[in-house]
């Protein structure tokens, strides 16, 4: 920290900082973000038709969406469906997430270095493989699970065949795939909690509960308030484990927006009609969003008043 | 109360280790379906007879070239998930910490949250032109740079939190000091958030190493990484189980070897005192 | 692939001045196909066609799953990657219709196929005026893998109880009751899961004599679905998946549960494709090797057989230069012989010809697949031959899914399927003549 330096060369210096780590981002996001994303936005009101080798670009306005509010069924199942797995699937992961985390951050090395290997197990598995091997293990005539529920002579259950539980247990994939993520976040942010602010704040409080609620969830909004945002983003995008456990059968009982963009969008080559639909969903998730900030905000204040 | 103490530990235990045993145990069962015929594996029998033909088929058929499959994963998801922290932390310090313009705050913060909220399968069809149009298709760099500005924004959202988290005396003390914005991120900023680094970077690094879709699409077979040869063990009517295990069994090795050594750099107490 | 041995060889022999019967006379061709089970055979006969001429085949091996984007994106480009396209019979109508491929009587002027070369419904021709495939339509591919449906059966669960060959739905039918009740198999295994319940349910359909539709002149189609004979058709499927014969929940079963039950012997009778033979007899794979048999899929009322198909067609497209062009069709070429299409039954495939029932591996026990295969391809049909084939096969799929779990009535199932049905026709440009509603 030179005194010395002019000012002016320091203003200079922050400006140079300003623009050097702003630009790389900023290039990233125009260069190879920009087409793919308008096009996208941009389609949603075309059609295309591909004929004699070239594809040609009928303008339809509006028409895309609304055969999408006004004649499609599954892709509004799907919406109630993700809604569903969405909140159940950020909320399950969240508290698991934070437990575990809470676990390891007060465990010894052996026991630390141990879960963590463990708990991180699911994440590294490519997704391809999750998907077909819970598909293996809820498999109602050989899979594991009924193996297990015979063997302590239960009835078997038909986990991804019974249209009422179906939904359940991908679910639970997705939250057995999905919880390292959180996990990880969780131990990264409690990892560098301040020793001594929270010993000082031990004063105040009389017992281990007291204590997460009061101080520590406190201390770690930020990146638990990141972490619920991703989750639930990435939640809205779940795709792998629909396709790989059910296809969003049977009827719609697992269907999920992004598995209906899919199919439209890829299967179908109904690239328009895909567009809307994704750009429908960005609303439907930016509507969530705003919701559960609102939500936070006041329990804030709520707290903030206490 | 002793009683109720223990109680309460030992039910804690039990939890913890009950959902490691619920990690473990399907984990460890798909593992070993590398070394199983089919019909072993799809009866879900525990006790049969070993083979070794699935690594046979996974790493020396005519059609495989997994061991090249995962070399190229590596190079893939080492180099990109390095840009995207590198450019992420430091964009991050200064939407989180420093005097910028509103618009441009919730320009690049907006962008980046619309382009995550859409899926990204509507996007590689654009890729696909786009890179071939410049004559990279297939290329390493091609690959790379689409995975970097995939896995941007959350790495520029998960900085920012870590970002945000920091005390904001730490900074209002440099900046008396006559520090720049430089000079208060790589003092102050970057040894404090270093831990956040790690795990944003563990999980951008899954991230990359995991991709399908983009891979599938932007890459020559010569730079086809892991995920898509595993797929093709997925096939029109029928999954070919034990050459997927094995795949599974190569590459979680690596990826799970690089957590395990960054984690341990997430440890208590190496940050404590810095904030003096 | 390996392409510095040929290369030697062909520099040897030319040194020794002989004529050289495997020098490379065409320029190498890239292949787009997908991993399968198949592969390795088709692997083996373009090694074969390598050593015989000398030309090279490189095959780019995809996941199913990604090959129909790769196909898309080589195509629709300015410059295609791939020489050669590998199409699934489903894609066939999308890519057909977009105009992607050469008809082949363009690259060598009136090419037709080989005598005794199945076309699985006139899928190897396309009539762009009608929007449909036509036997009077262009060449537009040779089919490489012929993978149609045929009936599967455990020989030796019918040799116990006695049981012949079904020649109609009800027979089919008695069979899986006699079977369900006096084993503890199931009677029959139905493949009713959305994404391929209109693939499965094709044979019924065609069988009873329906359609889901008919082309009735250019741009013109008759919905034939919700009729009395499409009832029919539906309820003999549904009784093919009721609880007496068939598993619980059938409308989750897809391809792989299918092949599970059949393979463990969980199962004795079920309507699959043609390909799942070589898993039934893998020892490594499959409990009941040497006791499945095929036989050809029952017939309707009328007498009608239908087979739905699920075969790949080999495609040149428009966008590769004219040498690469003539280099992929005379692959292709040399494939549709009957000496190829034997050695390539022997290395594992399945193969695109008819008539190899009467030759050396018909009475081989290995091949006992091959006269009901024949039969079958004989009468394979496209459901749903136009352009928009897979968003009508989704739209319809819904019900027809919902009518197996019993959430609609076979009635209310087929009326809303018609519908949705003549939605995406009239979508694509058909006039449409509905039925009234059941």
């Amino acid at each position: 920290m030179n005194a010395s330096i002019a000012p002016g060369t320091t203003a200079r210096r922050n400006r140079r900082w300003l623009v050097l780590s702003l630009a790389p981002v900023a290039a990233f996001f125009l260069v190879l973000s920009g087409f793919p994303v308008l096009n996208l936005l941009g389609l949603s009101v075309f059609n295309v038709e591909w004929s004699e080798g070239a594809a040609s670009f009928s303008y339809v306005g509006l028409e895309n969406y609304r055969r999408l509010f006004l004649q499609e069924t599954i892709y509004w199942a799907g919406v109630r469906n993700t809604l569903v797995f969405a909140v159940g699937v950020v909320t399950c992961q969240m508290v698991l997430g934070f437990s575990m985390a809470l676990a390891v951050n007060r465990a010894g090395t052996a026991g630390r270095t141990i879960l963590t290997g463990i708990f991180l197990l699911p994440i590294v598995i490519p997704p391809i493989v999750i998907g077909t091997m819970w598909r293996l293990i809820m498999g109602r005539e050989f899979g594991l699970a009924n193996t297990v529920l015979r063997a302590l002579g239960l009835n078997e259950v038909d986990w991804l065949g019974n249209p009422d539980i179906a939904l359940a247990s991908v679910m639970f994939v997705d939250i057995w795939h999905w919880t390292p993520f959180v996990f990880l976040l969780m131990l990264a942010g409690l990892e560098s909690l301040d020793e001594e602010v929270l010993d000082a704040a031990r004063m105040d409080v009389t017992g281990f509960w007291q204590e997460v609620r009061h101080i520590i969830l406190p201390l770690m909004l930020p990146t638990i308030v990141i972490t619920v945002l991703f989750r639930i983003i990435l939640s809205f995008k779940v795709f792998d484990e629909v396709y790989l456990l059910t296809s969003g059968g049977p009827g719609t009982a697992t269907e999920v927006i992004n598995f209906s963009i899919y199919r439209t969008f890829f299967r179908q080559d109904q690239v328009g009609y895909g567009s809307a639909m994704s750009v429908v969903t960005l609303f439907a998730i930016a509507f969530m969003i705003i919701v559960a900030r609102g939500l936070l905000a006041r329990s804030k204040r709520a707290k903030d008043t206490e | 109360m002793t009683g109720r103490r223990i109680a309460g530990r030992v039910a804690a235990n039990g939890v913890v280790w009950g959902y490691a045993a619920l990690i473990l145990l399907p984990t460890l069962w798909v593992l070993s379906n590398a070394f199983k015929y089919k019909i072993d594996i799809i009866t879900g029998t525990t006790i049969s007879p070993i083979t070794w033909g699935n690594f046979e088929q996974l790493l020396f058929s005519r059609q495989s070239h997994f061991l090249r499959n995962l070399f190229n994963s590596a190079v893939v998801a080492v180099i990109s998930s390095a840009i995207v922290i590198v450019i992420a932390t430091m964009a991050a310090f200064t939407l989180g910490r420093l005097k910028v313009p509103g618009w441009l705050r919730w320009l690049i913060l907006g962008w980046a949250l619309l382009f995550q909220m859409l899926p990204t399968l509507t996007f590689v069809g654009s890729w696909y032109v786009m890179w071939s149009a410049v004559g990279l298709h297939g290329t390493y760099v091609s690959v790379i740079l689409t995975h970097v500005v995939h896995n941007l924004p959350m790495g520029l959202f998960l900085m920012l939190s870590f970002m945000s988290a920091l005390p904001h005396e730490l900074f209002q003390a440099a900046r008396m000091d006559g520090c720049s914005n430089g000079q208060m991120f790589w003092r102050v900023a970057f040894p404090l958030v270093r831990g956040g680094m790690i795990a944003a970077t563990a999980l951008i690094f899954i991230f990359s190493w995991s991709d399908f879709a983009i891979a599938l699409t932007l890459a020559s077979p010569a730079t086809m990484t892991a995920p898509v040869a595993i797929a093709t063990f997925a096939q029109e009517y029928d999954i070919r189980y034990g050459e997927m295990a094995a795949g599974t069994l190569l590459s979680i090795v690596p990826a799970l070897v690089l957590i395990l050594v960054g984690q341990r750099f997430i440890v208590r107490g190496l940050l404590a005192g810095a904030v003096k | 692939m390996e392409k510095t041995s040929c290369g030697f060889g062909a520099i040897l022999v030319a040194l020794a001045g002989a004529l050289p019967a495997n020098a490379k006379d065409q320029p190498d061709i890239t292949m787009a196909i997908n991993q399968s089970p198949w592969l390795n055979s088709f692997v083996a006969m373009v090694d074969r066609y390598e050593t015989e001429t000398g030309n090279v085949v490189n095959l780019d091996v995809t996941p199913f799953g990604g090959l129909l984007e790769k196909i898309r994106n080589s195509v629709r480009g300015a410059e295609g990657t791939y020489d050669l396209v590998n199409v699934n019979a489903l894609w066939l109508s999308e890519i057909y219709s977009g105009g992607f491929l050469a008809p082949l009587g363009e690259i060598r002027a009136g090419y037709a196929l080989q005598d005794g070369i199945l076309t699985y419904g006139a899928t190897t021709n396309w009539d762009p005026a009608v929007g449909s495939f036509s036997a009077d339509g262009a060449l537009m591919g040779v089919p490489v893998n012929g993978n149609v449906q045929v009936l599967y059966y455990n020989q030796t669960v019918y040799d116990d109880l006695g049981l012949s060959v079904p020649a109609t739905w009800e027979e089919l039918y008695s069979n899986a009751r006699a079977i369900a009740d006096a084993t503890d198999m199931y009677g029959f295994v139905p493949r009713a899961a959305r994404d391929s319940i209109v693939y499965n349910i094709t044979p019924y359909i065609f069988g009873h004599d329906a359609a889901f539709f008919r082309v009735t002149g250019p741009g013109q189609a008759a919905i034939g679905l919700n009729t009395a004979e499409g009832l029919a058709a539906l309820n003999a499927y549904l009784r093919m998946s009721g609880k007496d014969v068939a598993p619980p929940n059938p409308g989750a079963i897809a391809q792989g549960e299918l092949i599970q039950l059949l393979s463990t012997g969980r199962a004795a009778q079920a309507i699959a494709v043609i390909a799942a033979w070589g898993a039934l007899e893998n020892p490594s794979e499959s409990r009941v090797v040497g006791q499945m048999s095929a036989a050809l899929i029952p017939a309707g009322p009328g007498g009608t057989h239908a087979s739905s198909a699920g075969h790949w067609v080999a495609g040149i497209p428009r966008n590769v230069p004219a040498d690469r062009q003539a280099a992929a069709l005379a692959f292709l070429d040399w494939f549709q012989s009957q000496d190829v299409q034997v050695k390539y039954v022997e290395a594992g495939g399945v193969p695109v010809r008819g008539d190899l029932a009467a030759t050396g591996l018909g009475a081989n026990p290995a091949y006992r697949f091959l006269e009901a295969y024949s039969a079958n391809a004989e009468n394979a049909v496209m459901g749903l031959p136009f352009a928009a084939a897979a968003e009508a096969s989704d739209a319809m799929a819904l019900h027809f899914n919902r009518a197996v779990i019993g959430e609609e009535s076979p009635e209310t199932a087929l009326n809303a399927a018609a519908e949705a049905l003549a939605g995406v026709l009239e979508r694509n440009g058909f006039a449409v003549i509905r039925q009234p509603d059941l």
